[in-house]
């Protein structure tokens, strides 16, 4: 038995050392390491951040720039080797940047970015902390929800008065938010989304509710259920994590719509898909690419946090077959200009970052 | 508008729902409770439930086999508790945490090795429980919205609270149970083997809380979300506890949860801090408690006095 698993491990280490060998060459002028906490089929982050680098691949030619994804698992028994791959990565020196993303990667990070002071990084999806003064070797990109949210909440209350739309009823214009916790993230969602439903139709009401966790699906599906039953609420829109899937259940149960977030809810749950417009999403790919070009051009600022929204390209809606056969052409023209005009500047969209709970509270209010 | 959510059928509707899984647990909790033992772990027999509710039904694309196929394993868990509690000398509560705790890692694993995504089982095609309308009733105008067009889990907890009811009360089995919680020594000098009716009743306790894991992404929802359990068999445990653990004890409390996380449902409607609201369920429960028990004391000075 102990021969056994000696030989067993042997042949592990064997293996291991010969996966470590296998480090491909970099050849091309520039390269980029893309290292996920997770594997790429996630409909979500990851495939959206390898598609970015490919589409940079084939557009500036594999001689320029190259890249290499390495799928680092998710699952609990992967976790532990996170960390050691950032760092062998770093060590090889091949790479001119590391790419890493979510919360999850953070203290690696931070660990990676003291111990390689010229490696450089691109940290997506998660706020980093600069205020040590350390760090300066990563490049840190978020994400405007407030303006994905603006553009949504337009899309709801444009829906939500549109009697041509089979599950609505136009007498009302209720649409319905369900937050996970009263957070400034989910504020931010909710701030963007009152503006952009206020900007179609001054006088929509937005029915408001929390679930106070981020797993409680089923509380998620009554919460949604009420307000679709007895708060006159035709289309929903949901920022609760896991308990947020809750509302697309209640949007089925009841016959109405919910939007989805993060990822494409309408291909995550076909089965549900005829009830969801479109989904509210994060482009890592497009805000990688534009990292990469800038840094290319050396403009790149390292050692700080970066917003993007659509005028950089880092949030879209979904807009694909399914959106086009779901929303009516005349709210997509409305939701295009719209769009647009976040871009030119013409609207601004307000931000729930930095603001106080009374007014948070204003803005909430003004919508009941 | 709130008034007329809280007087709509959907408002009493919605409270037999939230009632459902709750209501499992705590009758779990006071098969246990009655002989001895306080299965803290309803948590994490229920999340596992909740998945493997998912699994064992599009495994045998059937939701009743799925169901029983969950109840074999709500027991086994449940027996799992009583081999660490009685034979192997654990604390119960120390095992019931460890059992709680491997609940969330190994439901999130199970989850991601056999469905590709960590939070939900959507791209496992399981079958869910039916809602099932009742003739005649379902034609009465305001009942009709409160009682028919419920899951079936909804109706058998109602079932089951009688069950529990008659089980402990009117059956030997029951009896010895009871014997065993009230006074193992004494039940031992009777003749009664104390660890096997223990033992018994933690299987037990592990199926009726395995129904109310099932129901929650077989019948609420109908799919495994990760953590869905949240907190609910703990909420269960303090119903049983508040309720005397007894069945109809414990289903009143079970209900009066279910009609105020209703109503707390319904008061976000309006525009006050969702905080406040939140904590309702709970502060309810607890003033209920507090009248009952104030009644009870009352009862109780007064046949004092009179003896």
């Amino acid at each position: 038995m102990k021969k056994i698993f000696a030989l067993l491990l042997v042949v592990v280490m064997i293996f291991s050392m010969t996966a470590c060998g296998q480090s491909g060459e970099t050849k091309a002028e520039y390269n980029a390491a893309l290292l996920l906490n997770g594997n790429l089929g996630d409909k979500s982050f990851f495939d959206s951040a390898n598609q970015g680098l490919e589409k940079l691949k084939a557009e500036l030619g594999a001689d320029k720039f190259d890249f290499k994804v390495e799928q680092m698992g998710a699952k609990p028994e992967d976790e532990p080797k996170w960390e050691p791959t950032l760092l062998e990565y770093c060590d090889k020196k091949e790479y001119d940047v590391i790419i890493v993303g979510t919360w999850q990667m953070y203290d690696a990070l931070a660990k990676a970015s003291k111990e390689f002071p010229d490696q450089k990084f691109i940290f997506f999806d998660e706020t980093f902390d600069f205020s040590s003064g350390e760090h300066k070797n990563i490049y840190n990109v978020l994400y405007k929800q407030n303006e994905v949210s603006f553009l949504v909440g337009a899309a709801a209350a444009l829906m939500t008065t549109d009697g041509s739309l089979p599950m609505i009823d136009p007498s009302d214009s209720n649409i319905g938010f369900l937050g996970g916790m009263e957070n400034p993230i989910i504020n931010d969602f909710l701030v963007g989304y009152i503006q952009g439903a206020k900007e179609v139709n001054p006088d929509v009401k937005v029915k408001i509710a929390y679930v106070g966790d981020f797993w409680d699906s089923a509380k998620g599906k009554d919460l949604a259920l009420t307000q679709y039953q007895s708060g006159g609420v035709d289309i929903g829109y949901n920022v609760a994590g896991a308990a947020g899937l809750g509302q697309i259940e209640a949007a089925a149960d009841a016959n109405k719509y919910a939007f989805g977030v993060d990822s494409d809810q309408a291909a995550l749950l076909p089965e549900m898909a005829e009830f969801i417009p479109t989904s509210a999403l994060k482009n890592v790919g497009n805000s990688i690419i534009r990292a990469i070009k800038l840094d290319l051009e050396g403009k790149l600022e390292y050692g700080v946090a970066e917003s993007l929204g659509f005028s950089e390209g880092g949030v879209e809606i979904v807009k694909d077959a399914h959106y086009e056969k779901m929303v009516p052409e005349a709210i997509r023209t409305q939701l295009d200009e719209l769009e647009q005009k976040i871009i030119s500047g013409e609207i601004v969209v307000d931000t729930a970052l930095g603001k106080s709970t009374e007014e948070i509270q204003a803005i909430k209010d003004s919508v009941q | 508008m709130i008034v007329d959510a809280i007087l709509s059928p959907e408002f009493l509707n919605a409270t037999l729902r939230a009632t459902t899984p709750i209501l499992f647990a705590t009758l779990a909790a006071a098969v246990a409770a009655k002989c001895g033992i306080i299965n803290m772990a309803l948590e994490g027999i229920m999340l596992f439930s909740a998945l493997f509710g998912v699994l064992f039904s599009a495994m045998f694309q059937s939701g009743i086999l799925g169901l029983l196929a969950t109840m074999v394993m709500g027991g086994l868990i449940g027996l799992l508790l009583a081999f660490f509690v009685l034979k192997l000398k654990t604390d119960e509560i120390l095992a019931a945490i460890a059992i709680n705790l491997i609940a969330n890692g190994a439901t999130i694993l199970i989850l991601l090795m056999l469905s590709g995504d960590r939070g939900v089982s959507s791209s496992v095609k399981s079958v869910p429980l039916p809602r099932i309308s009742i003739p005649v009733i379902e034609n009465i105008p305001y009942l009709g919205a409160v009682i028919s067009n419920q899951n079936v889990l909804t109706y058998v907890s109602l079932i089951m609270v009688v069950v529990v009811h008659i089980f402990l009360y009117k059956m030997p089995l029951g009896l010895r149970i009871r014997a065993v919680g009230e006074n193992k020594n004494a039940a031992e000098s009777v003749g009664i083997s104390s660890k096997k009716i223990q033992y018994i009743a933690l299987v037990i306790s592990g199926v009726l809380a395995s129904m109310g894991g099932f129901f929650l992404s077989g019948g609420y929802m109908t799919y495994f979300t990760t953590g869905m359990t949240a907190g609910r068999g703990f909420i269960a445990l303090a119903a049983s506890f508040m309720g005397g653990n007894t069945p109809v004890g414990g289903f009143s409390v079970s209900l009066l949860f279910g009609a105020s996380s209703a109503l707390s449902n319904i008061l976000q409607l309006g525009n006050w801090p969702y905080e406040i609201i939140q904590m309702l369920p709970y502060i309810t429960t607890i003033i209920g408690l507090a009248i009952y028990s104030y009644v009870r004391m009352k009862k109780r000075q007064k046949l004092s006095d009179r003896g």
